[in-house]
């Protein structure tokens, strides 16, 4: 590999962290102090540009972007800071943003220390063979203890912490030694400008104009317009419309891009699932013998049923998927039908944030009311007939005299927690199904857990206990590590008599009664009294195991209209209606969509 | 009266009004009141208001003049606050500017709500010389616990004497309010409450369920209030109407029963879409098909300073759902003919998913469509789904 005078002025790096660690203000930070942006123009968090990601203050999607720094010595660097996601939801995406970098500036909280994700993050980086440059922040705050983070990070991650900048993002403190450490640590990028094209995808989007613009980091090669380029997974080409980098306010046009460098293609590219990340962009005309490694195609682990709650905006939903999906290939779904929910979609989601994202997304960008079910793994199920088939939707899971043996997903889960709640988060996890792994001090106040859990105990408010039993200091990552065999039941909700397709789930059946039961509690709570009673029982197959009813109701009158204030009662019995037409009819029951939600969303310790 | 205009049935503005006075004057507010009234207000602010009063019936009663025939009022209804707490020469003022601008029919209905104690022999008697007809008291409760829970200022003793003092001044038409649903209140207790007011013989009694408003101090603790559940709500609703037809009384709306005839002719013309014009604070009117309201601002209807808000043209298909949602209140229901006559339309037609309720929440035959006993407590789920208010 060679190194070009233009490659050795070029810093790729990518920021990581623990959520709320203040990767983003970095990155923020950064961008002032090269000048990329003005300090009036200066909006909150530059690279974070979906509203959501700044509410949640999570970045969902990768984004790039090009910077040009001058040195104390005057010299002139180009900085390609290319931002990741920083969810676990999101580790396959992290790892290709990584690879498309030479160095990474891993952001630990000085009040926090080290966290499940820094250290998920910390590996992937390593992984990547990364040099990895730790950033100490939010040293302005009284609690900040720069020492424990530093003796934690060359303890846990063991990459050297003396001397690393320890910075306030906020205030802006000490971001030129960031910038100085970015120069001096990071290696240059190395590769080969005349050998075949190589350009690893890290991310794609796409855009009404342009089409999908694809970005890239360039490894070895070079690229124009004009060039005929084949994407190595598929095989498919496209000419190059357009290439070039990305400024910090938008698109600028370059003649080519070469090794070493990070930018844009685009090639009138109609869809996202062609250009998938991690694959490799050669040239059609002298292609690359083997592809970069690495890639895989984006694999749903979380399914759902996601309903409108209007029955008439099915059409809408179908054209608000299709347009995220332009923007997500990592969401994938297909048409179902639900007795109780009429039309809707199964949708696969990478985990539990990503469909709580895409579910927010459809809501607010799309202006839709969702009906979402219980989310759900994929089981894999060997059947009598000596058949194997996987089932994302509990609907379609085989009756028990019909199977053979059924695999549920199982996770590896490392939970980082001060030692004080280390008790309560056993007892969880032992609740919820877990084998203990073992268990690793970090420092004298804080243990490292490792489990083995289903993915479906996961994904069943898991999180949310977590957070409740650690007063929100405990943290969570997972990879997918297999399928298991377990006792698996589907449980059947029956109302007024008739089962509701949309409540069945699948669940251990040491777990079934108790969720039967609460199931039912839940439901008898959240469904308002009609006109005549109405009976719930849960049941596994034709035995029910829980019943609950609702009483007809007694009363819902205006017991008083005088004084002439007819506008008001009319008022009253209008918005009644508007609440009715947002009710589903499930068999002859009427349930509100909140309801539903209600009884889909049930709480750990209810 | 106003150049906009709703809907309004061929045979054109009707030759009656009733015409509603609300007094917002108070000695304490109730727990559950949201109705618009102040504590404490003294003689020259009441003077000042009736003055306003006074003055706004004769600018209405102008400006009806330049539209049309000016209709004459056969009912006058007084609510509050407690209309009470006005002097009978404040009475007799505001029923003199009726007089003078609309006329008085000779057989008008002449109603004044009242609390027990805030007024005695001697000015009931003053009042009833006044023309006042018909006295409406507001008991609630015969249970001193309950009264106090409400915020009631009187105790069940009060409420007697203020009875037969009005009979003694010559009220032969009383009407008395009860509540239940109540704070603390039992099926026995309030079954009590019906029995012992029955038997004092009111010559009407309205009887009704509470509801918490936002605003008003049940509201702010509603989560500690001790209020009967739904279901002994619904027991107690039907043990009343139980009990007061054994004492004679009929129940022609779902929260009014009366003797024979003895009707509130005022409160009839909400529910049957009649005519009729609110004066001061927070009073509502209905006139010419629209709907219109003045604010809660005392201190501005004082001022003279345009105070009328929520101008709202009723059309046609308003109407006819105001003329289900309010006949559907009444016993008799809607007379399938009338609404005919009034709209053009078949009821049936208009408003089919009505239909499926029949029989057993709603009796429906080719004259009439009403709530049958189940139906009137659960109205609201059948007119919420029968009603058309458009997209």
């Amino acid at each position: 590999m060679s190194q070009s005078d233009r490659m050795k002025k070029i810093r790729n790096f990518s920021i990581i962290a623990h959520i709320d660690h203040g990767k983003s203000t970095l990155a923020d930070r950064i961008l002032e102090s090269t000048q990329a942006v003005s300090k009036r123009e200066m909006e909150e968090q530059v690279l974070d540009n979906m509203d959501l990601e700044k509410e949640r203050g999570i970045t969902i999607k990768a984004r790039a972007v090009k910077l040009d720094y001058i040195a104390p010595d005057g010299e002139q660097y180009v900085f390609n800071l290319i931002d990741t996601p920083g969810h676990v939801d999101f580790n396959y995406e992290v790892s290709r943003s990584l690879n498309a970098c030479d160095g990474a500036l891993l952001v630990v909280d000085a009040t926090q220390g080290i966290e499940a994700q820094t250290l998920a993050n910390a590996y992937l980086a390593v992984d990547a063979d990364l040099e990895i440059i730790p950033v100490i922040n939010k040293i302005d705050l009284p609690s900040a203890d720069i020492d424990r983070a530093r003796n934690e990070i060359e303890e846990q991650i063991g990459i050297v912490a003396e001397g690393c900048p320890a910075v306030s993002a906020k205030t802006g403190l000490n971001i030129e030694q960031v910038l100085e450490a970015v120069v001096r640590d990071i290696p240059a990028p190395k590769g080969d400008e005349d050998a075949p094209l190589k350009c690893l995808i890290f991310d794609s989007y796409y855009d009404s104009y342009l089409g999908v613009v694809v970005n890239v980091r360039v490894f070895d090669g070079k690229l124009r317009a004009g060039d005929r380029i084949r994407l190595m997974s598929t095989g498919k080409e496209f000419d190059v419309v357009e290439v070039g980098t990305m400024e910090a306010f938008g698109l600028c046009r370059c003649d080519e891009l070469c090794a070493g460098e990070v930018g844009y293609i685009t090639a009138s590219i109609k869809s996202i699932g062609d250009t998938r990340v991690g694959d490799t962009v050669t040239l059609a005309t002298n292609p690359a013998k083997e592809a970069l490694p690495g890639f895989k195609s984006a694999q749903p682990m979380v399914f759902a049923g996601i309903y409108p709650a209007d029955g008439a905006k099915y059409g809408d939903l179908r054209d608000a998927l299709d347009k995220l999906q332009l923007n997500d290939a990592a969401l994938a779904f297909e048409p179902e039908t639900s007795a109780a929910l009429g039309f809707g979609f199964r949708c696969g989601f990478l985990g539990l944030l990503h469909m709580e994202i895409i579910e927010e997304r459809l809501e607010r960008e799309f202006n839709l009311d969702l009906i979402t079910t219980a989310p759900g793994v994929i089981y894999e199920v060997k059947l009598r007939t000596g058949e194997t088939v996987m089932i994302d939707n509990p609907s379609n899971y085989p009756s028990a005299d019909m199977i053979e043996v059924a695999k549920e997903p199982l996770v590896k889960a490392s939970i980082i927690t001060p030692t004080e709640f280390v008790g309560g988060l056993m007892d969880l996890c032992q609740d919820r199904r877990g084998i203990f792994n073992d268990m690793k001090y970090l420092d004298s106040t804080r243990v490292e857990l490792h489990y083995d859990l289903p993915l479906n105990e996961i994904i069943y408010d898991f999180f949310d206990a977590l957070k409740s039993r650690s007063r929100g200091y405990a943290s969570l990552d997972y990879e997918l590590k297999g399928y298991e065999p377990s006792k698996l039941v589907k449980l059947d909700f029956l109302l007024n008599g008739e089962q509701v397709d949309a409540l069945s789930f699948i669940v251990h059946e040491e777990k079934a009664y108790s969720r039967a039961r609460r199931t039912a509690e839940k439901l008898k709570e959240n469904i308002p009294r009609q006109l005549f009673e109405i009976p719930i029982q849960a049941a596994i197959g034709a035995k029910v195991i829980a019943r609950e009813t609702v009483k007809a109701m007694r009363k819902d009158v205006l017991a008083k209209c005088y004084g002439g204030d007819i506008t008001r009662k009319k008022k009253l019995l209008e918005k009644q209606k508007e609440g009715k037409k947002k009710m589903r009819q499930l068999g002859s029951v009427q349930v509100s969509p909140e309801a539903f939600m209600a009884v889909l969303k049930l709480g750990d310790d209810d | 009266m106003n150049e906009i205009r709703g809907f309004v049935g061929k045979e054109g503005r009707p030759k009656n009004v009733g015409i509603y006075v609300h007094v917002p004057f108070c000695l304490s507010k109730c727990h559950y009141c949201d109705f618009c009234s102040v504590t404490g207000a003294d003689g020259s602010k009441k003077d000042a208001y009736v003055s306003r009063i006074c003055d706004e019936v004769r600018e209405f009663a102008d400006r009806i003049k330049q539209t049309g025939e000016l209709p004459q009022a056969d009912t006058v209804y007084f609510g509050g606050g407690t209309p009470t707490l006005m002097s009978a020469e404040q009475f007799a003022r505001i029923l003199e500017a009726v007089e003078l601008n609309f006329g008085i029919s000779q057989s008008a209905e002449i109603t004044a709500e009242c609390n027990p104690r805030s007024a005695d022999l001697k000015s009931l008697s003053r009042l009833r010389k006044t023309g006042v007809n018909r006295l409406s008291i507001g008991m609630q409760s015969i249970h001193t616990r309950e009264l106090k829970a409400l915020g009631r200022i009187h105790g069940f003793h009060d409420f007697k004497v203020t009875v037969c003092e009005a009979r003694d001044a010559g009220f032969d038409n009383i009407s008395a309010d009860l509540m239940y649903g109540i704070p603390h209140q039992t099926r026995e207790s309030f079954c009590e409450s019906v029995e012992t007011l029955a038997s004092l013989a009111p010559e009407h009694i309205s009887s009704y369920c509470l509801t918490v408003e936002e605003g008003t101090n049940f509201h702010r603790r509603r989560d500690s209030l001790d209020l009967p559940d739904e279901d002994t709500v619904g027991d107690m609703y039907d043990d009343m109407c139980e009990i007061l037809t054994k004492y004679g009384y009929h129940k022609y709306e779902i929260s009014n029963f009366s003797k024979e005839g003895k009707e509130s002719r005022h409160n009839l013309k909400y529910w049957t879409g009649e005519n009729y014009l609110g004066f001061g604070s927070a009073a509502h009117s209905y006139f010419d098909g629209v709907r219109f309201a003045h604010s809660r601002d005392i201190d501005a209807y004082i001022e003279g300073k345009g105070t009328i808000i929520d101008v709202e043209p009723i059309d046609k298909r308003e109407a006819m759902n105001e003329y289900v949602m309010l006949g559907m209140r009444l016993s008799q229901g809607i007379d399938v003919s009338s609404f005919k006559e009034r709209f053009g339309e078949e009821l049936l037609e208009a408003f089919g998913k009505i239909r499926q309720y029949s029989p057993e929440f709603v009796e429906i035959s080719d004259q009439k469509c009403r709530f049958t006993e189940k139906g009137t407590f659960v109205s609201n789920s059948v007119l919420s789904d029968v009603l058309d208010f458009g997209e």
